[in-house]
């Protein structure tokens, strides 16, 4: 995205909002090329166009997330392998076709386009289905990736966050579905870098309505706040209301941060910022910053003072200075139209209005000192800090979630790798009991839960806490049991995934101190904890504590039958007594079972 | 000054307010908790003794209830960064009473909530007042002891050290701060310890205090250890002659001058050279001190106020 701001508007209709584009006359033209907004604006050489709608990520849930994704790739498949410079792209709020050829290539292309989004080769879902999984096995996950979960949970802007699941489960008519209603004419903007609009353009699409951008869930109840990532990076997210200022702001901070953490303290490489809108009223400001581990503490501390100075109202003018040329120097450029026509499309596709260059660089002259504080309190105070070591108490950021505020009631299920944590198989939900606290997901509140054949279920809250039922990880996680979620999670929230090899059930580990700092539970790490590959075989052991233990299972129930007899020839009151026995019976039978299954002595519930 | 030793009769005075005539109107200052009184005698400090001003916030800290008048001072003037620092020493100083002197570990967990909850109120005060002061080294002074207390880590605490320094390259309370930052019971090393000791004293001017920081090592080093190792680690004369040679470029040098810091720095030597058997070393110390002596290191030797007493006797017996 980018940084280009203009101040929020009230939400327009398309064609109105086009209507208001006459203001930048003379910048860009505009029209309409089969029902579909499109803006113009010459420039020398090939033609570079784009044809966007406003559908992304943000709009899908957890059990479809990638169905946006799917449309493009299966737009795009006929036009094959052809040297032609086009692609597509989806991002959190918008999808985004572009080519750049001659005249004949892009009317090729954008016909080519919606041609297929009318007609989509359904033949090739599975085909395209693997194709993103394995591109997202590729992509990775980089330092910043689950910020959006924290802040969002797991729907709306924070699937941005999460594996593209509707790749295992969509169905064609779903996805169908999706290019029928969300790819329209009317959720659409064209632009073309021309002075006139290609003849033999054909871009029928079917009708629909602008769809507004998604309103953002919040899984922080306090901010600012912190969490803990991985050694040697640093990362700040913050939600702002667009403006000028804010993005000037963003340009400061980031040289703010170089200055300190790099050219003064020498603790980072990196050190940046960015602005970039979210939807037609929010921006996120997102600051980066990387570490060696023995200088990370410092990179922290550096940051926290570096806004601080910010918020402060510390700031040079000089530093102003040099954030607003860079952002002016954004207009020195040829053909400035064209340049702009990705910001405007984009615009005016998210109910965002649209100033001329003038108009955004008399704001960007209005700009003062005051402005960027406020700007700098207003990003810290919605701000979320991912920090690589020990915490961010400190300087007076609250801990984001890392535990549901409740648990349910229902059946005990016992870890078998720890004696500390419970798994709980309730009527509303199910709970993971560890020594740092409880994760809970409700059904009611479950974005999916994925099912294997095995009876493994892994259930994921809309607050992004996610719990892995593994039968053969806890005591007693029966057929009954399971069928219990299967009938409680809705329908539309579950992702059947494909039977497992055997090596890849999990089985219990050996049993290791609880950690509290990483309970098995917490968000994103709730199944964490990875499973080493090469994990104890299934098969059980026969260790001198099993055989023991054994021996006094099979003794007890001799003694206890001998006592009851000898009880009943007393005629005293044997009830009680006879019960307790049976009992420990059980007790021991299942402490048998336990280290035949583990190797460990465990304490049964 | 030696008379004083005889007989050890007169008790001996720890308070420095009692030691120094000049601290007396911010005692009372605190007493009456008048906030404009303590605002007059800082500012009665000159500009240029930052140590000053640090020696006096820390003995501020120390006087009970202050956090009442100096809270409403920080609320009232929320531009001046001294009532601000001022009341985070308080805070800093609460917290660590709350700690007490036990190792980490040693600590319940109510004690280190308690004591971490006090540093953090202190640290956002101090936050705030380096954004706003960058130069002001009380503040930073202070933000080393929360680094300590809020285990930051070794490269936070260098980093407001570094930034003290643009400011004041010889801080000689702050290079403390962080000589203990750099032992080995708060996550540094004696190498690093030591050598931060004998950099700064060997970069300072003649006559500063900052040789105390090598006795200041030695001392937490032997601390550290146990039995014949710790009855010997000061007896070594390669340390003996490290004390020396600190105690000559310091507070024995002909250009020192007696200050605040006056009776800190030679109760320390003293210290030092008296649990390593060099009495005659530290002879001029205790002469120096007469009846004063500061407790800060003296207070972990057991029943101190008698072995003082009896170190200083031997020792003036060898003049």
């Amino acid at each position: 995205m980018t940084t280009h701001e203009h101040p929020p508007a009230p939400e327009l209709d398309a064609l109105d909002a086009l209507d208001a584009l006459d203001a930048l006359d003379g910048i860009v033209r505009h029209t309409t090329v089969d029902g579909i907004p499109t803006l113009f604006a010459p420039r020398p050489g090939e033609i570079t166009a784009g044809l966007a709608f406003r559908v992304g990520h943000a709009d899908e849930t957890l059990p479809t997330a990638g169905i946006t994704h799917l449309v493009e790739h299966l737009a795009l498949f006929h036009l094959g392998l052809s040297d032609l410079h086009y692609n597509g792209a989806t991002a959190s709020t918008y999808t985004l076709f572009h080519v750049t050829g001659d005249e004949t290539e892009v009317v090729t292309y954008l016909n080519s386009v919606c041609a297929a989004l009318h007609d989509l080769p359904m033949d090739r879902l599975e085909t395209e289905k693997e194709i993103l999984r394995t591109e997202a096995g590729s992509r990775g996950q980089g330092p910043m990736s689950s910020m959006p979960l924290w802040r969002y949970g797991a729907q709306g802007y924070g699937l941005s966050s999460v594996d593209e699941l509707g790749t295992r489960s969509l169905t064609a008519d779903q996805v169908r579905h999706w290019a029928d209603t969300r790819f329209t004419r009317d959720n659409a903007v064209l632009f073309l870098t021309a002075d006139r609009v290609p003849d033999g353009l054909d871009l029928t699409l079917p009708a629909g309505h602008r769809f507004p951008t998604p309103a953002p869930s919040s899984a922080l109840p306090v901010t600012p706040a912190y969490l803990r990532g991985e050694d040697g990076h640093l990362v700040f997210t913050s939600v702002v209301r667009r403006s000028t200022a804010a993005a000037v702001f963003a340009e400061v901070l980031g040289r703010a941060l170089f200055q300190d953490l790099r050219q003064k303290g020498g603790y980072s490489y990196s050190a940046e910022a960015d602005y970039s809108s979210r939807d037609a009223d929010f921006a996120t400001l997102t600051a980066y910053a990387d570490a060696l581990p023995q200088k990370q503490d410092a990179a922290v501390g550096g940051f926290v003072d570096a806004f601080a100075r910010l918020r402060a109202g510390r700031i040079e003018q000089a530093e102003l200075d040099s954030a607003r040329g860079k952002l002016l120097k954004r207009y020195d450029v040829p053909d400035l139209g064209a340049a702009l026509l990705p910001s405007y499309a984009l615009s005016l596709l998210t109910g965002h209005r649209s100033l001329t260059p003038e108009q955004h660089r008399d704001e960007l002259r209005a700009v003062g000192i005051d402005d960027l504080r406020e700007a700098a309190r207003e990003a810290w105070d919605g701000g979320l800090l991912q920090v690589p070591a020990r915490g961010a108490e400190w300087a007076g950021l609250t801990p984001a979630p890392r535990f549901s505020p409740s648990g349910v009631s229902g059946t005990l299920h016992p870890s078998l790798e720890d004696d500390d944590v419970t798994l709980i198989i309730g009527a509303v939900g199910v709970t993971l009991s560890t020594p740092g606290g409880l994760v809970t997901v409700r059904y009611d509140a479950c974005a999916a839960m994925t099912t294997r054949p095995d009876g493994a279920r892994c259930l994921t809250g809309l607050d992004g806490f996610r719990i892995a039922v593994e039968p053969t990880l806890f005591g007693d996680v029966t057929a009954e049991r399971i069928a219990v979620l299967d009938k409680a999670v809705p329908a539309a929230a579950v992702v059947p995934l494909p039977a497992r090899p055997a090596e890849e059930i999990p089985q219990p580990r050996e049993r290791t101190a609880p950690d509290a700092r990483t309970p098995a539970g917490g968000r994103k790490q709730t199944e964490g904890r990875k499973r080493s590959e090469d994990r104890e075989p299934a098969a059980g052991r026969v260790t001198g504590h099993f055989v023991l233990v054994t021996a006094l299972a099979t003794l007890w129930p001799v003694l206890l039958v001998a006592l009851v007899v000898n009880g009943i020839k007393d005629s005293s009151p044997m009830g009680l007594a006879a019960i307790a026995g049976c009992a420990l019976e059980f007790l021991l039978i299942r402490a048998a079972r336990n280290l035949y299954r583990t190797g460990q002595p465990t304490t049964p519930q | 000054m030696g008379e004083s030793a005889v007989g050890g009769a007169r008790p001996l005075v720890t308070d420095p307010f009692d030691a120094v005539p000049g601290l007396a109107p911010l005692r009372a200052a605190a007493w009456d908790g008048d906030w404009a009184a303590t605002r007059a005698f800082f500012e009665g400090i000159p500009v240029a003794d930052a140590e000053g001003v640090c020696f006096a916030a820390a003995l501020l800290a120390g006087v009970d209830r202050t956090e009442w008048f100096l809270e409403k001072a920080a609320k009232a003037e929320p531009a001046d960064p001294l009532p601000r620092t001022l009341l985070a020493e308080r805070y800093i100083h609460l917290g660590w009473r709350a700690r007490g002197r036990g190792l980490g570990k040693d600590l319940s967990r109510d004690q280190a909530e308690l004591f971490q909850d006090w540093l953090r109120k202190a640290e956002l005060l101090l936050i705030e007042v380096c954004a706003e002061h960058p130069a002001y080294v009380p503040a930073w002074t202070a933000r080393l002891a929360t680094a300590r207390g809020l285990t930051l880590g070794q490269s936070e605490a260098r980093r407001r050290y570094d930034r003290l320094a643009e400011h004041h390259p010889h801080h000689v309370r702050a290079q403390s701060h962080l000589l203990k930052q750099l032992c080995p019971k708060w996550g540094g090393s004696w190498e690093a310890a030591h050598g931060f000791a004998q950099e700064c004293a060997s970069a300072a001017p003649d006559g500063s205090h900052a040789g105390v920081l090598v006795a200041e090592a030695h001392i937490e080093h032997c601390a550290e250890l146990e039995g014949a190792q710790a009855r010997e680690y000061l007896r070594d004369v390669s340390v003996r002659d490290e004390l020396l040679h600190a105690a000559r470029a310091s507070v024995l040098h002909p250009d020192h001058r007696r200050d605040w810091q006056w009776t800190e720095s030679h109760s320390t030597f003293a210290l030092a050279f008296s649990l390593g058997g060099h009495l005659g070393d530290a002879a001029r110390h205790f002469a120096a001190l007469g009846d004063t002596v500061s407790e800060t290191f003296w207070q972990t030797v057991p029943d101190w106020k008698t072995r003082f007493t009896e170190f200083r006797t031997a020792a003036s017996a060898t003049l």
